[in-house]
């Protein structure tokens, strides 16, 4: 679903991805974990290019998504992404937030989108609040809400970037949530986290990431249980 | 000067030269405003581009007309650039709301850039994210945010160059100043004139001072007529 072949990305002189060479299959949660500058939130970013590749290619269902003759906002409506800071829309309701894109790209009717939104919300645990505006909900609810927008375009991948890490403690969980739910519903999923009890519980893969390399991945048993390398032993002897 | 010696009724005299001088005013203002505004608008989306060669043409647009005094510049466009450029003048109408367009862009284009600038990037990653053209999330997503950030400092510059626009008495525009003059000229008087210029100046920024707090409440976020309506139905 998702190919990784051999992703270098550079920022000036500095070196953040060195070489990322990954797949990501159908059905399938990944989380990626690692201290903080390790570049997983980059190499997330890369994969709808939001940040320029600077070398190698990434493939999503086969197409190339750094050719420069392949149209990335089409890509980008089968990629659903959530932020670490939300970054709802300000200036809209709830609801308006969620049919925005689908009624201007997919040309979907008002009624229609309507309809689609508050069935999202309503999955989110959110439907009373559609007509709310985002300053109005907490934290835990504008990402919610987030992830209700991003699923109305029907994304194929839904990528996470430390969706929980902006977050008070006590509303993590709800977020969680429906990420677990997502998950039991087969969405293809690519998460950064530090979450290690959800990479544990519901991942079907954990990639640890450090210095801008892969060191080691597997699945959540495997490498929370029986890590292989050092790198990886030190980090999680520190967040376990 | 005797201040109880006033002799209003020269003014009143003249009043079809300051009504027709207070509709000069208000059509130089309003249009060298719009103007101003949709030029400003291009400049300064210009001069947020990533691409050198559509940021530095609008730098240098913007550093010349802000660097330069707006009276030379009407003088410049009123008696060598309309003429060099067409072969005749169309007036001082044309040229005094060239100039203002001209000038008031610049400002305008700094004011746009820097409303742009200061809506958060995360704002266009997620409109992207969701497969939106980089023109259509700046429509739809940061221009109407960024807009409301641009209220005040643009209606600051609706005042200024409201009282501005007087500059143009310098290419014979017969606008509220000019009405001032030909009575002073006449009289040999100029308290009364150039006071009655002043309060109409001063009449015409207040009216625009509501103007702008209106507009900025009802851009606010937290406007919503929809809300409204429905309290009404409920009580």
């Amino acid at each position: 679903m998702i190919k990784v072949d051999n992703l270098h990305k550079t920022y000036g002189k500095l070196e953040v991805l060195k070489g990322i060479n990954y797949e990501v299959h159908e059905k399938e949660v990944v989380c990626v974990i690692g201290p903080s500058g390790s570049g997983k939130s980059t190499f997330l970013r890369c994969i709808n290019l939001l940040e320029e590749i600077t070398d190698g290619a990434i493939y999503i269902n086969g197409v190339m998504v750094n050719d420069p003759k392949t149209n990335i906002n089409e890509i980008r409506t089968e990629v659903g992404m959530v932020f670490q800071q939300f970054n709802l829309f300000p200036h809209m309701t709830v609801i308006e937030n969620i049919t925005m894109a689908p009624m201007l790209i997919r040309k979907m009717g008002k009624k229609d989108g309507e309809n689609l939104a508050l069935e999202l919300l309503d999955k989110v645990g959110l439907k009373e609040k559609a007509y709310n505006y985002p300053e109005q909900l907490s934290g835990g609810q504008q990402q919610r809400v987030a992830i209700a927008r991003a699923l109305a375009m029907k994304p194929k991948v839904m990528l996470f970037d430390e969706p929980t890490s902006a977050l008070d403690p006590e509303m993590v969980k709800e977020v969680l949530d429906v990420m677990k739910q997502l998950a039991v519903e087969g969405m293809t999923m690519v998460v950064v986290t530090h979450e290690m009890g959800f990479a544990r519980e519901v991942a079907d893969r954990v990639v640890f990431m450090d210095g801008g390399y892969i060191v080691e991945q597997g699945n959540p048993e495997q490498l929370f249980h029986h890590p292989q390398n050092e790198r990886t032993k030190a980090f999680l002897g520190k967040v376990l | 000067m005797n201040f109880l010696d006033m002799r209003w009724d020269i003014v009143w005299d003249y009043r079809e030269f300051y009504i027709n001088g207070l509709w000069v005013t208000i059509i130089l203002t309003i249009c060298g405003y719009l103007g101003g505004i949709v030029l400003g608008l291009l400049l300064g989306l210009g001069k947020t581009s990533k691409k050198r060669w559509i940021y530095w043409p609008c730098k240098l647009y913007v550093d010349l007309f802000r660097g330069t005094p707006m009276l030379v510049q009407i003088l410049i466009i009123h008696l060598a650039f309309i003429p060099a450029v067409f072969g005749q003048s169309f007036g001082f109408l044309v040229s005094g709301i060239i100039a203002l367009i001209l000038n008031s862009a610049a400002y305008n284009a700094e004011i746009i850039r820097a409303g742009i600038e200061s809506i958060d990037k995360g704002q266009m990653e997620a409109a992207r994210s969701l497969g939106l053209t980089e023109r259509q999330a700046m429509r739809k997503i940061v221009l109407p945010q960024a807009f409301r950030r641009m209220i005040p400092p643009l209606g600051n510059e609706f005042i200024a160059l409201l009282k501005d626009s007087s500059l143009v008495t310098v290419i014979a525009a017969n606008d509220i100043l000019y009405a001032a003059k030909v009575v002073a000229g006449a009289y040999q008087r100029f308290w009364e004139p150039y006071l009655v210029a002043a309060i109409m100046y001063l009449v015409l920024t207040y009216v625009v001072t509501k103007l702008i707090a209106y507009v900025e409440k009802r851009f606010s976020i937290h406007y919503n007529p929809r809300k409204k309506r429905e309290e009404r139905v409920a009580t």
